[in-house]
């Protein structure tokens, strides 16, 4: 398969290097290695940028696991502290200095018992919790938001469901209610239990936010379910944590998390009619671009075409998994092509995703402006995706799928075309 | 002097059997160059070239972690493709487990069983020559798909459906899958092989409780390998008839369940672990042991703990599954079970410590490395109890953090042992010791650079990057202390120093081979029946089968308590060349060992041959099949030892050696 292109990656890699200082000279790596080392132990209590960092939890779900890990993390140290310090002392004391041919003894009942009887102990301590908590973590019922989350290569997609009594997401949406499609981001109201219903279209993947919960494969032909509950407004970073193949590097997710006001909104612009671009602009005609070259597989909903009839897409009869994302409200995301680039350029991106939270809804909720859209990484996608993300996309691989692709093949649009789509997708919000 | 006697003609039961095979070709006789290694069924020859095949492979499998290391050294690496890193990763793990360690692990049972029980050989010679072939041309089979068209891409594990046609159509996983299926014929027959020898061949008096410890852990580890590869096997005929044949037991629109498969792979995958891991348990008892001049602390306890893992070891397999979604109460139980486990593995630890301590320590590499692997092997260990913990396995499955803990588990702890056999076993193999200074530089290149390599995987894995990621990415890389970039780069550091370590090794072995210096006989004053012979030994190993008394029999036939009571005084008796010279003087005057026979190797490449042909073309399949047909048959009638028509030139009355022999 063919490589990634980088080349506009190592654009944005300049920019960072003039902000940032210079990289760490050698001397210096190591005088941080050696700090490294004493440091590892303090792992608990180190505060650290990492956004998928497990032992930062930011939701009830991972703090609970938080909560067991770390006591057991210490007691496998304190632990590992004893048998070393024993190891180094008779290996230090029992070297041989002439001393006699020691006692050809056997062993020692005693001893043998007591530390069969230790670790016994200590690990029934630990499976009473562990036994506990994985009953808690596995119970799904009492939802206040239910969402359906669909794995495939190599993205995520998520149907928010309308409820008996009309409500999305535990929210009576303004409007009248419809089941709402979106991927990459998944949008969820703070301090809600929400579950998610999952499974896969394809191979076998792995939802896993690790500051919100672990992880929880997503098996074709089966439906797991999972929660997640949010204690602030936020951006939680997440990726797809088993093998599935190709592109598994690039299958990430994020939860964004709103409060109640914000979700509202949330969901009330993602029920908004479809608008066409104003008659004459270039993204009119990017709209009929749409419609010649990506609506076979990308639904917009609410697209009609020149005869007035809705833009039905068929994604079944191109891609082997039978989807594609739905790009109604693309802007409203701010990642693309299974999360893995930013729509926003680097400024804006650092604007939302580390907003305090007070601030982080209005943040998300602008979307994408045409002043902070992503042109390079867009536009270099909608020039020839499998390059820029492996997939299996030439016609030569697909003969055992029927000729049906596994990603976005590369479409050979003119750069004219690529203007007017991303002039029209710019408004898809 | 003992000689290996050919019967006279009388006596050969040539009449009842051909004595030529189908008369096609003479029957291999040679006990001297290539075709003495290439025929032979001595399981001391075999035991060599398992060691170095595996060796080799260890090297294979080693560059295939370096190129990986390079790729994740940098965000958005470009050594390699996406493609190119799955494969890297799949056949990383596949040479190492089913190419290296399993192998060694053979090497070392092939060669060091029977010598420790005072056997000549094993019970089943050809099976045994059969069974290394196997390996060979299974281990060849699969690394030949780098040639045709590409690896297999799916992970060692290859998880279904990812392992389907749709998802993965080049032919790696049929190579793979058809591969790993005829080095399972290596294991289940060598299984086989020594279970037998070991309940039937032990030396007079040798009770099991007397057997030394590294030939009860082979033991134990040859019922897991008799349990565990039918599973795999039937796994892998499931995946050939999905892939070649449009069977459907992974097709989900079919109404198959993707699970199957995961749980026939880590009810033989668990078991692997212990496979991998109990020989070189096996082998830190002998050596610690003797470098501290004491009897192994709590034996009885040690073969129990090791019995008691291989059965444990059966009720944890779904820890592997704790995100997969099999329900509260299965991960409750096997999450305990695999608690549980932790305790006969920690009884290893404290019984190690405690043979040290008190004892009269020497620290050779062999025993650095056996030291090495009490302290390596309990970081992993401890980490292991983090995940046992499965709702913490749910944060850490399929992350580094996992990849951190089985490679302390299996670097730290099943390769140092085989270095520590490797250092410890190396006079008695080749008559050479191999250099102490080199070995201490192997030895502490290679903990440092283990540790560098294995020990940030650990950070990185806790700060959430996963496994199998072609690439990472500056997004998810976090600037604080734990900031993944750094720790990635220390982690490529550490694996070229480990790789320097390894390489070490092989140059300590060509200085060794070049140095005209013979180890003297019992270098280490050593404690069990493999040193109460010459280095290397003689072809039939012991000119008299000894009667065991004691554990350490060979211990305690050179030393001699003359304390009373409690108080115990030590005092040499005999030394190795003492015993050996009265052991040549009276040695056994009629010691029959079976011919080569190269049935054993055409029988095996006969299997290769049949795998070429499901890929390519089935009319290949009758063909091997038709030597496969022709060898058993071939094997079956060929007698036990070699007519004299067979010698060039024949020797129809009695040759020289027969001549000796009457002679006494």
């Amino acid at each position: 398969m063919s490589r990634q292109v980088t080349q506009p990656e190592k654009v944005r890699t300049d920019l960072i290097q003039t902000e940032l200082p210079t990289p760490r000279s050698g001397g210096s790596r190591l005088r941080t290695a050696a700090f490294g080392l004493g440091a590892t132990a303090l792992l608990a209590s180190c505060a650290s940028d990492a956004p998928q960092d497990t032992w930062a939890p930011e939701g009830k779900y991972a703090q609970d696991i938080h909560n067991l890990q770390w006591p057991i993390f210490m007691i496998a140290g304190i632990v590992g502290v004893i048998v070393f310090g024993v190891v180094l002392f008779v290996v230090i004391k029992f070297k041989d200095r002439g001393q006699p041919i020691p006692e050809q003894g056997h062993g020692n009942a005693l001893i043998e018992y007591v530390f069969i009887a230790i670790p016994a102990l200590l690990l029934a301590g630990i499976a009473v919790p562990t036994v506990a908590e994985v009953i808690s973590l596995n119970d799904t019922d009492n939802a206040d938001c239910v969402i359906n989350v669909t794995g495939q290569q190599w993205w995520w997609e998520y149907d928010y469901p309308v409820d008996a009594s009309n409500n999305i997401c535990g929210f009576a949406p303004t409007g009248d209610a419809a089941p709402i499609v979106t991927s990459g981001q998944m949008v969820i109201p703070v301090g809600a239990k929400v579950v998610i219903r999952g499974t896969s279209r394809d191979v076998i993947h792995s939802f896993w936010v690790p500051k919100l919960n672990g992880k929880r494969d997503m098996v074709p032909g089966r439906v797991h379910t999972w929660n997640f509950e949010a204690e602030q407004p936020g951006i939680y970073a997440g990726q797809c944590a088993e093998f599935c193949g190709l592109s598994h590097a690039n299958m990430r997710m994020e939860i964004v998390a709103l409060d109640d006001a914000d979700f509202q909104a949330w969901i009330d612009n993602q029920l908004e009619p479809y608008q066409s671009p104003e008659a004459g602009t270039l993204a009119a005609t990017g709209e009929q671009t749409f419609i010649s070259q990506c609506s076979r597989c990308h639904q917009i909903d609410g697209l009609t075409n020149a005869d007035g009839e809705l833009v039905v897409a068929s994604p079944e009869q191109f891609v082997w998994s039978g989807a594609a994302p739905n790009l109604t409200n693309l802007m409203t995301r701010n990642t693309f092509a299974g999360a893995s680039w930013d729509l926003l350029t680097e400024d804006c991106r650092a604007d939302v995703w580390e907003a305090p939270p007070a601030e982080f809804g209005a943040k998300y909720l602008e979307g994408v402006t045409k002043s902070c859209l992503n042109e390079i990484d867009l536009k270099e996608w909608l020039r020839n995706a499998p390059a820029k993300k492996p997939m299996y996309t030439d016609p030569e691989s697909l003969a055992d799928t029927d000729g049906k692709t596994r990603g976005m093949p590369y479409l050979a649009l003119s750069e004219d075309q690529i203007n007017e789509l991303v002039a029209y997708l710019i408004e898809r919000k | 002097m003992a000689l290996i006697e050919r019967p006279a003609p009388a006596e050969a039961p040539a009449v009842a059997t051909p004595s030529s095979s189908f008369g096609v070709f003479r029957r291999p006789v040679e006990s001297t160059g290539w075709k003495s290694w290439l025929f032979t069924i001595d399981h001391k020859k075999l035991g060599i070239m398992y060691g170095a095949a595996a060796l080799f492979f260890f090297l294979v499998g080693g560059f295939e972690a370096l190129l990986i290391r390079l790729q994740l050294a940098g965000p958005n690496g470009t050594i390699l493709s996406a493609d190119k890193y799955n494969q890297m990763f799949t056949m990383h793990a596949t040479t190492m487990v089913f190419l290296f360690v399993m192998p060694m692990a053979a090497a070392f049972a092939n060669y060091f069983v029977p010598l420790q029980i005072g056997a000549r050989d094993v019970a089943f010679p050809r099976i045994n020559a059969f069974g290394f072939w196997c390996f060979i041309g299974g281990a060849i089979f699969i690394n030949t798909s780098w040639l045709l068209g590409g690896a297999a891409d799916g992970g060692w594990f290859m998880y279904a459906p990812n392992s389907s046609v749709p998802f993965s159509p080049t032919h790696g996983i049929d190579f793979w899958g058809l591969g790993l299926q005829i080095t399972g014929i290596a294991s289940l027959t060598g299984a086989i092989n020594l279970i037998v020898t070991v309940i039937n061949m032990r030396a007079p008096g040798m009770s099991l409780m007397k057997m030394p410890i590294f030939t009860w852990m082979i033991l134990v580890v040859q019922f897991l390998l008799l349990f565990a590869i039918p599973v795999i096997t039937v796994a892998l005929f499931l995946l050939m008839f999905q892939r070649n044949f449009d069977a459907t037991f992974f097709t989900v629109e079919a109404g198959a369940d993707p699970l199957l498969w995961q749980h026939l792979f880590w009810i033989f995958g668990h078991p692997e672990v212990y496979i991998l891991i109990l020989p070189s348990f096996g082998i830190v008892s002998e050596v610690l042991p003797v470098f501290s001049k004491k009897p192994l602390f709590g034996y009885p306890l040690v073969v129990f703990s090791g019995a008691a893992i291989g059965f444990v070891g059966w009720g944890v397999w779904a820890h592997h599954m704790f995100a997969s979604g099999l329900g509260p109460i299965s991960v409750a139980v096997f999450s305990v079970a695999t608690m549980a486990i932790a305790i006969p593995t920690g009884v290893k630890i404290v019984n190690w410590t405690m043979t040290l301590w008190g004892g009269k320590l020497s620290f050779t590499t062999a025993m650095m490395f056996s030291i090495g692997l009490i302290i390596e092997f309990t970081i992993g260990g401890l980490s292991g109890v983090t995940h046992a913990v499965a709702p913490s396995d749910t944060q850490q499955t399929d992350t580094y953090y996992i990849v951190a803990h089985f490679h302390y588990v299996l670097f730290g702890g099943a390769i140092l042992g085989i270095f520590s056999g490797l250092y410890y076993w190396w006079p008695k193999m080749f008559g050479k010791l191999l250099s102490e200074r080199l070995g201490k530089w192997n030895f502490w290149t290679m903990i440092v650079g283990m540790n560098l390599a294995f020990g940030p995987m650990h950070i990185i894995g806790l700060q959430g990057q996963p496994r199998r990621m072609y690439v990472w990415t500056d997004a998810r890389a976090g600037e604080g202390f734990f900031n993944l970039g750094f720790w990635n780069l220390i982690s490529s550091i550490g694996a070229f120093i480990l790789g320097i370590g390894v390489l070490l090794f092989f140059i300590n072995v060509f200085v060794s081979s070049r140095k005209k210096e013979r180890a003297p006989l019992d270098p280490w004053d050593a404690r069990s029946l493999e040193w109460m012979t010459t280095s290397p030994p003689k072809e039939h190993n012991f000119d008299v089968i000894p009667t065991v008394g004691h554990l350490d029999e060979f211990f305690h036939r050179k030393y001699e308590d003359r304390g009373e009571g409690d108080h115990h005084d030590f005092h040499q008796v005999a030394t190795a060349e003492e015993i050996m010279a009265e052991q040549e003087a009276n040695a056994d005057q009629h010691i029959h060992l079976p011919s080569p026979s190269y049935w054993p190797l055409l029988l095996a490449f006969s299997l290769p041959v049949m795998g070429y042909g499901l890929i390519f073309n089935l009319l290949l399949v009758p063909v091997g099949a038709a030597i496969a047909l022709a060898s058993m048959f071939g094997w079956s009638l060929e007698p036990h030892t070699a007519s004299p028509a067979d010698y060039d030139p024949p020797t129809p009355q009695g040759g020289a050696e027969l001549e000796v022999s009457t002679n006494g």
